[in-house]
């Protein structure tokens, strides 16, 4: 079975939409072109026009929103609850004050050193709310002051009144969840507007597939990289339905004062996770619950391995120092399917 | 019948007394029993002009909930994934 492809940048990550359907595509492209636009003005971190940015300066009041954003923050509260809060959506600031401050594209790779940054003429970690760690990179420690994120249980999210309150000086970040549920989204409004088949859509390597799938299923290189050239090295998998998510520390970073930092927090610290694994996949039935559970993996450390296997989702977990755990029906990577 | 001696009809009266004491608590304490179980397994419906707070009541305990499901409500794809090879259409999952 052919399959077309279409490709461009948005969300400040590549968009791939594939189709079963080649007279499809078209249709399918504009349907999660629309998608992306209405993500980028609900909950877009980096615009200042978008909702939720008009949120995070609202913290203490009730605002009404979307119906779109709601999704979002809904989604995001799930994640917290099923994850322990593992993936929690108050590290708005957290991220925010460890550089990552803007659409990643005009991110300085270089800067001073996020503790000693000052914001609103306050110490960016307050040191009465702190507490002091290390943090061990390229070989130095650094100590960094670090506290608890406020927690995803202070948010009041009214899912019938579409009301929202978040406590004074929270500020959600959906990252952890959004791009996940923009592929959900994207691949059911691709497949209505294709009228049939089968359709994939990649945001930046979380992948949602929706419809009838090629024969065999989609198939999909695992690799730490989503700009890795498909036909490079990694495992290959086949899948038939659902969504494929990777969540990685190794991609996008930037350092601070010799320090490297990335994108995935720690709700304990504030700072960006340092636990055994560097890169996770799961497959599950929406890119959204891969998503949350490779993240959480990320940021559970050590515990990664015992809490997927208890999910029962299909993950490939990768240490710091490359080894390569397959937790449930991963399939045997030495066995090719015919 | 014989009379009773005046003794014999302040312990009868005392008895009396400790009996329906005995009943009235037991009775009592039947009710509340019986309420408190009806509370716990009947939700009810609330009326009309109630429902709106019992909503916003019932969201925010919800999301505000610390209890752990411990990801066990994440959902599996129908199928697992299968081992293949790279060729046409293969897409890329990886970190971004």
């Amino acid at each position: 079975m052919a399959v077309a492809l279409k490709s461009w940048k948005a969300l400040g990550t590549s968009v791939h939409v594939l189709s079963t359907h080649d007279d499809g595509l078209d249709a399918a492209t504009t349907a999660v072109r629309d998608v992306l636009e209405d993500v980028d003005e609900a909950y877009s971190r980096f615009r200042a026009d978008s909702e939720l940015t008009r949120l995070n300066a609202n913290a203490g009041r009730t605002i009404r929103i979307s119906p779109l954003l709601a999704t979002a923050i809904d989604a995001a509260l799930r994640a917290a609850r099923l994850t322990d809060g593992a993936v929690d959506p108050t590290i708005g600031r957290a991220i925010r004050v460890a550089g990552y401050d803007d659409d990643f594209s005009r991110i300085a790779a270089e800067g001073p050193h996020p503790a000693l940054t000052r914001e609103r003429g306050r110490e960016a970690f307050p040191p009465e709310r702190g507490r002091e760690t290390f943090s061990p990179e390229r070989g130095r420690e650094m100590k960094l002051r670090a506290w608890r994120v406020p927690g995803w249980q202070g948010i009041r999210l009214d899912r019938r009144l579409r009301t929202v309150w978040l406590p004074h000086g929270v500020e959600l970040d959906l990252g952890s969840t959004g791009k996940a549920l923009a592929a959900d989204l994207a691949a059911t409004a691709a497949l209505a507007a294709a009228g049939g088949g089968g359709v994939l859509v990649s945001l930046g390597g979380d992948i949602a597939i929706a419809g009838e799938p090629p024969s065999g299923g989609w198939r999909i290189l695992v690799a730490e990289d989503s700009r890795a050239r498909p036909d490079g090295d990694g495992d290959v998998i086949c899948v038939p339905s659902g969504g494929v998510a990777t969540s990685s520390t190794t991609v996008r970073r930037w350092s601070r004062d010799g320090l490297v930092l990335h994108h995935i927090i720690d709700p304990q610290t504030s700072l960006p996770t340092s636990g055994p694994f560097r890169t996770v996949t799961v497959v599950a039935a929406t890119c959204l619950d891969a998503n949350i559970a490779s993240t959480a993996a990320i940021v559970r450390g050590e515990a990664a391995i015992d809490w997927l296997s208890s999910c029962g989702l299909p993950a490939r977990l990768v240490e710091n120092d490359g080894t390569i755990h397959y937790i449930g029906p991963w399939p045997d990577p030495t066995r090719v399917a015919a | 019948m014989d009379s009773l001696t005046p003794t014999q009809r302040d312990r009868g009266l005392e008895r009396l007394r400790r009996l329906t004491f005995g009943a009235a608590a037991g009775g009592l304490i039947g009710v509340v029993g019986v309420g408190i179980a009806a509370a716990a397994s009947y939700a009810g419906t609330p009326s009309s002009t109630a429902t709106a707070q019992t909503t916003t009541t019932t969201t925010d305990t919800t999301t505000n909930s610390s209890s752990s499901t411990s990801g066990s409500d994440l959902q599996s794809a129908p199928q697992a994934p299968t081992t293949g090879s790279s060729g046409s259409g293969t897409v890329t999952s990886g970190g971004s």
